[in-house]
């Protein structure tokens, strides 16, 4: 990239109130490496407490689910890559996290989060106490985690969580690259 | 038992359960790559710790800022444990919940905590 192409790039990001975006490998080195950043961004914007926590625990859901389930996870050698992007409009934060995914896995993606989109903030608080109740989730041989990622990430959010799907040019028929949007 | 001593990391907590006085602590951030693999063995030892006595009073000592939801799932299986304890021996676990006075989150878990764990005695501690 040319350095006048980058300027750009850097001058647009801070015109468009970006706290902080990365783009590439990931692992949890890198992960706690972010979130470390992350703090100490939010302390220097001198947004403490509950503000700030949130956004903290909207990045590293986000962050850890790309990792989890990015495409590279079915080979452990091949690392898993995704991008994720940290703002601030009118005293609200936006946190977009994006990564590859299996395409055969859009449809189980669409079930799990177009529920959360339409659910009251009362009906999201009662699925994820539900969730964690639940003790049956060993069956489910997919999900790495809890079942609670997205509930939490709906529960801390402002605004209604929102996602896209979008074909990956070249690789149509394998991969989709999923977006994921959170507002604190 | 030994007591079981772990220090914090960036994303682990500080494990400090001493099994010889019943005196459990639990603090810092839980955000490990693999929470299931950083807890399990930790709960393990606290059932045979708990198979091992009888009614011995239990003080927990809960002081987590934060907690992803792989780490939130496995806590709340560890409190299951606890109350099972309590019910067999009731009045003698007594959870101190640690919270910041503005995090409503680690004070909604707590209560979660209270409401679904009845024979657990609960007292929250707001910090500021």
């Amino acid at each position: 990239m040319l350095i006048d192409v980058f300027t750009i790039f850097r001058e647009e990001a801070d015109a468009s109130g970006i706290v902080f975006y990365y783009s590439g490998i990931l692992s949890q080195n890198v992960i706690k490496a972010m979130g470390d950043s992350l703090k100490q961004k939010l302390q220097q914007q001198d947004e403490k407490g509950v503000k700030s926590r949130k956004v903290f625990s909207t990045f590293i859901e986000m962050i850890q689910n790309a990792m989890h389930y990015s495409p590279g996870s079915h080979d452990s050698d091949e690392p898993k890559e995704g991008s994720i992007i940290v703002g601030k409009k009118d005293d609200k934060y936006f946190i977009i996290c994006a990564n590859l995914i299996e395409k055969q896995y859009e449809t189980r993606i669409r079930e799990k989060l177009d529920p959360l989109l339409t659910m009251s903030a009362d009906e999201i608080r009662q699925a994820y106490r539900a969730q964690l109740k639940n003790d049956q989730h060993g069956n489910d041989t997919i999900s790495k985690g809890a079942g609670l990622g997205f509930l939490t990430l709906a529960r801390d959010s402002a605004e209604p969580i929102e996602y896209a799907l979008r074909d990956v040019i070249g690789n149509e028929n394998d991969l989709s690259c999923f977006y994921l949007k959170a507002t604190i | 038992m030994a007591d079981l001593y772990l220090p914090a990391t960036t994303d682990t907590p500080e494990i400090d359960f001493k099994f010889s006085s019943n005196t459990l602590h639990i603090a810092g951030e839980a955000y490990p790559e693999n929470g299931v693999e950083f807890f399990l063995p930790i709960l393990r030892q606290l059932q045979s710790h708990l198979k091992s006595i009888s009614g011995d009073p239990i003080e927990f000592h809960f002081k987590l800022t934060y907690f992803n939801s792989v780490s939130t799932k496995i806590l709340y299986s560890m409190f299951e444990l606890l109350n099972e304890y309590a019910k067999a021996h009731p009045n003698s676990v007594l959870l101190h919940w640690y919270h910041d006075e503005e995090d409503d989150t680690i004070l909604g878990f707590g209560l979660d905590i209270q409401e679904d764990f009845t024979w657990i005695d609960f007292n929250a501690i707001a910090t500021a």
